[in-house]
């Protein structure tokens, strides 16, 4: 008799993370970044690498993880799905890495060079550079973003917190939060389209 | 994303709520048909997602940079505190009574002897249940005051390899090694605790190291080393080994 209990904790187990990730649920995804981080640092470290190339290996398979979750191209199936989905993008990144130009260059000029691996993750090859372009632009402009601004939109967009809770931090009325929020919106816009 | 169009803010929230599905199916129903008919209001459409998802990628980005200063917590010398370091001075003091106590018991005058007679692994720092920011650190340092110094020096490894200049790291790791009579290890450690220029443990990382020497059978620099230790240890054993 399969253990039919246990079978649908997990798969809901599965889907509470999966909703998590999707809501950008902060105590999820830094459980997640921290429980997974050790394995992947032992990789890159026994295979040529250094403790920065681990980080920034393991922060692009992270994200390359939480967009293909959130695009719905990866659901994982059971308990250690993500993690060792996790691990398998940041393998398949560092050998990507060691077999390009640019490692065995740096192996000619310096080893503590530091580098940027390109966003393309695995299952994202798409024709569409420009669309890569845009979004780089835009995470360039929001990244410099005023303070003020910053905070309003990560607190919306990114912690998903209600209007009313962030007019409340911000000790605002609703009715300006949101108008500061669409002006917000226009000044990023307008930051981004001058970068292109 | 085009220059000419402008932003409204009922199209940015139209388009918020058909992503969130807060959209009534009518209002949703009017949105798909006019993304399939109308090219403009595609490409403005598809202009708003790619400003959400920049916003929500490099938020991410700069969450996981957050998360992982946290995995780097470094075990500095200034998270000392100075009433740890007086303690610590007292059962180093409290090591040397007993070490000197024992003088008597031994009489040949072997380097492994006089290693045996005055290695006592430093007592360590006090773990405090509330110092979560050193919690690596301090979660090794229960192992090694318990004397699984094969847990102790694996767990410091993996911290030092972070932090590969931190002097307290550097010093327990020495100690723990010669502990677990790995002297050659334990040297490499202390050294680069004495040379540096200024450092709590530099005065018992020489004694420490002086004993490693021993033990490794080198008396020229076991006898250099204590030398520049102040423990009243290092003098005796320094007498013992110019006897």
């Amino acid at each position: 008799m399969p253990k039919v209990t246990a079978i649908i904790d997990q798969e809901s187990s599965q889907i509470q993370i999966v909703r998590a990730i999707k809501n950008n649920d902060l105590k999820v995804l830094k459980a997640l970044y921290q429980a997974n981080y050790h394995k992947v640092k032992a990789l890159v470290l026994s295979n040529n690498g250094s403790i920065a190339h681990a980080k920034d290996i393991y922060q692009d398979a992270f994200i390359a993880v939480w967009k293909n979750i959130k695009n719905d191209k990866f659901t994982p199936k059971n308990d250690t799905a993500i993690d060792g989905y996790l691990y398998t993008i940041a393998k398949n990144k560092w050998m990507d890495y060691l077999r390009s130009k640019r490692y065995k260059k740096t192996l000619v000029t310096s080893y503590e060079t530091h580098f940027n691996i390109s966003d393309i993750t695995i299952d994202e090859f798409s024709d569409d550079n420009t669309n890569d372009e845009r979004l780089h632009s835009v995470m360039q402009s929001f990244k410099h973003l005023g303070l003020p601004c910053k905070t309003l939109l990560t607190k919306f967009y990114f912690e998903k917190k209600s209007m009313r809770d962030i007019a409340k931090e911000l000790k605002l009325d609703a009715a300006s939060t949101r108008n500061k929020k669409y002006r917000c919106m226009q000044k990023l816009r307008k930051l981004a389209l001058n970068l292109k | 994303m085009s220059q000419n169009t402008e932003l409204t803010q009922e199209l940015l929230e139209l388009v918020e709520r058909c992503l969130n599905k807060t959209a009534n199916t009518e209002e949703l129903k009017d949105f798909e048909a006019k993304l399939k008919t109308d090219l403009a209001f595609k490409a403005q459409v598809a202009d708003i997602k790619t400003l959400l998802f920049g916003i929500e990628e490099q938020s991410l980005k700069e969450s996981l940079n957050v998360f992982h200063e946290e995995l780097d917590h470094e075990t500095s010398n200034k998270s000392v505190p100075v009433k740890t370091m007086y303690i610590k001075k007292i059962a180093v003091a409290a090591i040397l009574v007993i070490a000197l106590g024992s003088f008597w018991f031994f009489s040949g005058n072997t380097n492994e002897k006089l290693f045996a007679k005055y290695f006592l692994p430093d007592p360590g720092l006090p773990t405090m249940m509330s110092k979560t920011s050193n919690f690596e650190f301090y979660d090794a340092m229960v192992n090694y005051k318990l004397g699984d110094y094969s847990i102790a020096i694996k767990k410091w490894n993996e911290l030092q390899e972070r932090k590969p200049n931190n002097d307290t790291l550097n010093y327990f790791l020495g100690v723990a090694y010669l502990a677990y009579k790995d002297e050659n290890a334990a040297i490499t450690y202390l050294s680069s605790v004495t040379t540096l220029s200024q450092s709590t443990f530099k005065n018992e990382a020489y004694y420490y190291l002086g004993l490693a020497y021993l033990k490794a059978g080198n008396v020229e620099l076991s006898k250099k080393n204590l030398n520049f230790s102040t423990i009243d240890n290092s003098k005796s054993l320094l007498s013992e080994l110019n006897d």
